[in-house]
């Protein structure tokens, strides 16, 4: 049935394949040899309790199975880390003091741009192929920003809103309806004060909703600037909000706590799970909602990259290779544990390792759920941060 | 020999601070920072705020520190006033914050009285004026500008002379009030020209207290320059470095105009002076309230912070928590290395600052006090900020970020400053006649300084070293830029960890940031105890 060429041709590349697959192998192999013995200094923000007991987790893994030792660097702002090796990369100095860095958005394109990413690396990851690449175009996508194997996906994110059922009965789900929730409920909604991440994330949200031409903004903006038009609905929503829209609170953290305090109704996240977690730790009480907006909210993808510099380029590679494992991917799926969501495809993995992943819904969890929309392009953050402080940076 | 007991401070204390400011100086070249900081939507307000609180601060704590010394009527206050100086400001605006914020314990009580069920809509904390951040400044310096007059006080060649003054002005007929406007403070106030320089520089550029308990619509420049330092965008850093010239200019530039309004007012202060008895001066009514109230508060915010750090559940309005637990305590006990890392930091650093002084005004020659007091004074009022910035930039250039060479050096540079600034007046001010005594008597050099000198300094070499050991305790960004992820201390955990913004992690860490240095006073007061008295 063959012809003689499709003959030569199917078999060469049966040849080559496994052949293929053995140089991945015998490479990983090496890679997982170098790394034995080898100090990791995995830079990821340490604000949460739930998350630094996670990476302490894989750290003590990392350490029975691999022999490498995982130190969380813990920090405040993953900008610090980009500052810290762009610095490290022009004074020339090669051993660097990050190894893995907990990465997406702004800050990774600024270090692919400034050349600052040893790679592409994530790919030919071996737990790579179970990535949902197809289904969370995300993975491949961050921010509009092309990954080019430089950083490998970690978990999944999702703006996110919550509220406690018992003050709120019907959720505003989409930006119209909140600001009729803010008139009827005047000073008790706000968000964080840009360029906190969250707070931006808030800005983007509402000029997707409002935006005449939505694909604008997942282009590099046409002339450096931002619209006045777009910011005719904060316009109308600031008078409604919290100290009249004349002040903001300067964190994602703060807003939480005073939805926690009844002081405001709505708060947000980028992980759907926080509300649920934050049901379970008693900060906020049972009665606990979580929504996202009827016709989607911004969803994206965190990742971990390799800077340039890295010391221990082997060992963050078997780190971000382990993270990737259905194992530790399960593991931080659970609510219990940090419920951050999968990057995988559940459905590629054999059956035992799918059963991980199912997990009873918690109070708290998303009750109503909405599309995930893609993050507008990277260079949009400046501006719009730029545009919003000229407007309502002087109360 | 001489010379070479200048060594120890120089390389420590000089080098590093001359490296810095060697590394950024060339940034008041780059125009196009300052263009883009002016340029910045939100400079001007951020100026304004600045200046603001800055002055406001000064002058509150000023006034209310006076008031306090007047109210104590000579009583000795300096070691009590040393406890408030154990507080960290950002464990202090914390507590504080909880205390009036509107979901905080006053609006709790108030809420239970008239069955509030939500928090009120008041603007207590965050105002757009930064009065807040200006109270907590104010209650934070109050104590400090008191030790600082108290210690003046109690200095002995001072003392005698205050006492024989405030007599010959009530026998002229000038009441307590009057003696203290008209004779102490006009002689107090140059002699504290340093502490009083530090609390304008520290109100003008602090960051953490204002991430507190500051506004945001502007921020202060402060935190705008530090918002901009922390930017990974390498133009925004520049002008973030902008900013923080910016900010020394004009704390340069307000003690530059303050002398020039002394000048200029001089003939109406002596007009003050020459006044009669009764003019212009009350009888000083309630100022005797001051140190208690002053005393309440702290107590209140310590009990804040304790009630915080055990509260897993308090929501409003319950004045108690309703689940507490001891998991934030045990998240601090878990991983000890950033408590052992800054005790060990802390106690090198000081022990380093204090022999490098000792041997200093011991042996070097005095004519070169006066380069290590300016260098010392530099180091205490120039904003961290930039020195931090510059120290950051040369270790890098000497591949010394993520070493403990660097770490150490960062911690010890303010600490030799500050061990400095407070030993030399009393060291120098030791009488020379004891060593007459003991050379009198056939006694050796070291034989002297051992049983004699050192012992009866005693008092001034703890107290230094006390505040060497908080002010070691409290860095943290020089630290962090310097530790590159290497190293964590105390502060960095708890800048890190809180980020979360997890009340009961806040307020753990709030309290061991105080606990150490407070431990360290109280070490201090006890082995400073003088031996035997001096006439």
């Amino acid at each position: 049935m063959l012809n003689r060429r499709q003959f030569i041709g199917t078999s060469a590349a049966g040849l080559f394949l496994p052949r293929a697959g053995q140089a991945l192998a015998a490479d990983w192999s090496g890679t997982e040899a170098e790394a034995k013995g080898q100090t990791v200094y995995f830079n990821a923000w340490a604000g949460s309790e739930p998350i630094n007991a996670y990476i302490g987790w894989a750290a003590g893994e990392m350490k029975s199975r691999f022999g490498i030792t995982v130190e969380h660097v813990k920090i405040t702002d993953t900008a610090e880390v980009v500052k810290r090796v762009r610095d490290e990369v022009a004074a020339g100095k090669r051993d660097g003091s990050v190894d893995l860095v907990w990465i997406n958005g702004e800050n990774f394109s600024l270090m692919k741009k400034g050349k600052l990413l040893f790679g592409p690396f994530s790919e030919t990851l071996p737990n790579y192929r179970y990535v949902d690449v197809d289904g969370k175009p995300t993975t491949r996508q961050d921010f509009a920003e092309s990954v080019d194997g430089l950083e490998s996906p970690w978990g999944m994110a999702q703006l996110t809103f919550f509220a406690d059922g018992a003050r709120v009965a019907d959720p505003p789900r989409g930006m119209k309806a909140l600001l009729a929730f803010a008139k009827a409920n005047p000073g008790r909604v706000t968000y964080p004060a840009p360029p906190d991440f969250h707070g931006t994330t808030f800005l983007k949200q509402v000029m997707l909703e409002q935006a005449v031409d939505r694909n604008a903004l997942y282009r590099d903006p046409v002339d450096a600037q931002v619209r006045p038009e777009s910011f005719s609905f904060l316009d109308d929503l600031h008078p409604h909000c919290w100290r009249a829209g004349k002040q903001f609170p300067k964190s994602q953290a703060e807003v939480t706590q005073m939805v926690a305090d009844g002081e405001l109704l709505v708060g947000l996240t980028f992980n759907p799970n926080e509300p649920a977690n934050l049901v379970a730790a008693g900060t906020m009480p049972a009665t606990t909602v979580a929504w996202q907006h009827e016709k989607g909210t911004i969803g994206n993808t965190h990742f971990v990259a390799i800077p340039v510099n890295a010391r221990a380029r082997a060992g963050a590679e078997v780190l971000a290779n382990f993270l990737l494992s259905p194992q530790a991917q399960a593991r931080k799926n659970d609510i219990k544990i940090w419920g951050d969501p999968t990057v995988l495809a559940v459905e590629k993995l054999s059956a035992e390792d799918q059963a991980a992943f199912a997990s009873a819904a918690a109070p708290g969890s998303v009750s109503l759920p909405g599309p995930a929309l893609l993050e507008p392009r990277a260079s949009w953050v400046p501006l719009i941060e730029k545009a919003w402080l000229s407007r309502y940076g002087n109360g | 020999m001489r010379t070479l007991a200048t060594l120890p401070l120089a390389v420590v204390l000089l080098l590093p601070l001359l490296a810095s400011l060697l590394f950024i100086l060339p940034g008041v070249a780059d125009l196009d920072s300052f263009r883009a900081l002016a340029n910045h939507p939100q400079f001007w307000g951020a100026l304004a705020l600045s200046l603001a609180t800055g002055l406001a601060s000064t002058a509150g704590s000023l006034v209310l520190a006076l008031g306090i010394i007047f109210a104590a009527k000579g009583k000795h206050l300096s070691s009590r006033a040393g406890l408030f100086l154990a507080v960290p400001h950002v464990s202090f605006a914390i507590g504080l914050a909880f205390l009036i914020m509107p979901a905080g314990l006053l609006a709790r009580a108030v809420a239970l009285a008239a069955g509030w069920t939500m928090p009120p809509q008041w603007v207590t904390t965050q105002d757009p004026w930064g009065l807040a951040l200006a109270a907590a400044l104010v209650l934070k310096e109050t104590p400090f500008l008191v030790w600082a007059f108290a210690s003046l006080l109690a200095r002995e060649d001072l003392a005698a002379g205050f006492a024989g003054q405030r007599a010959v002005a009530r026998s002229l007929g000038h009441g307590e009030a009057s003696t203290f406007l008209r004779v102490i403070v006009p002689q107090l106030l140059p002699q504290a020209l340093g502490p009083l320089i530090a609390v304008l520089a520290y109100g003008m550029t602090v960051v953490d207290m204002a991430l507190v308990i500051g506004p945001t619509q502007p921020p202060t420049l402060a935190q705008l320059a530090w918002t901009d330092l922390s930017d990974a965008e390498p133009a925004t850093v520049a002008r973030g470095a902008a900013g923080v010239l910016v900010l020394c200019a004009v704390v340069a530039a307000i003690l530059a105009a303050a002398s020039v309004v002394l000048i200029f007012s001089r003939t109406h202060l002596h007009r003050f002076y020459a006044a009669s008895p009764r003019h212009g001066a009350g009888h000083g009514g309630a100022a005797w309230l001051l140190w208690p109230a002053l005393l309440a508060i702290y107590v209140a915010v310590a009990a804040v912070l304790l009630l915080q750090s055990v509260a897993a559940q308090w929501p409003f309005p319950y004045l108690l928590p309703n689940v507490s637990t001891l998991h934030a305590w045990t998240q601090l006990l878990s991983d000890p290395r950033p408590v052992m890392t800054s005790m060990a930091l802390a106690l090198s650093t000081t022990a380093f600052a204090v022999g490098a002084t000792v041997i200093w005004l011991e042996w070097a020659p005095r004519a070169t006090d006066r380069a290590m007091n300016l260098s010392a004074l530099a180091a205490v009022t120039i904003p961290m900020l930039l020195i931090a910035l510059g120290e950051y930039r040369a270790f890098l250039a000497l591949d010394l970020t993520g070493t403990a060479v660097a770490l150490w050096t960062a911690h010890a540079v303010p600490v030799c400053a500050y061990v400095f600034l407070l030993l030399a007046r009393p060291y120098r001010a030791y009488g020379t006649q004891w060593a007459v005594v003991a050379a009198g008597l056939q006694q050796g050099r070291a034989r002297f300084l051992w049983r004699v000198k050192w012992p009866m300094l005693k008092g001034p070499v703890w107290a230094a070293a006390a505040v060497g050991f908080a002010v070691s305790v409290g860095q943290y960004v020089p630290a962090q830029l310097a530790a590159a992820g290497r190293f964590s201390t105390l502060p960095m955990e708890a800048v890190t960890l809180s980020s979360g913004g997890n009340r009961p992690l806040l307020a753990v860490y709030g309290i061991a940031l105080m606990a150490l240095p407070l431990g360290a006073f109280l070490i201090a007061a006890r082995a400073g105890r003088s031996r035997w008295s001096a006439p």
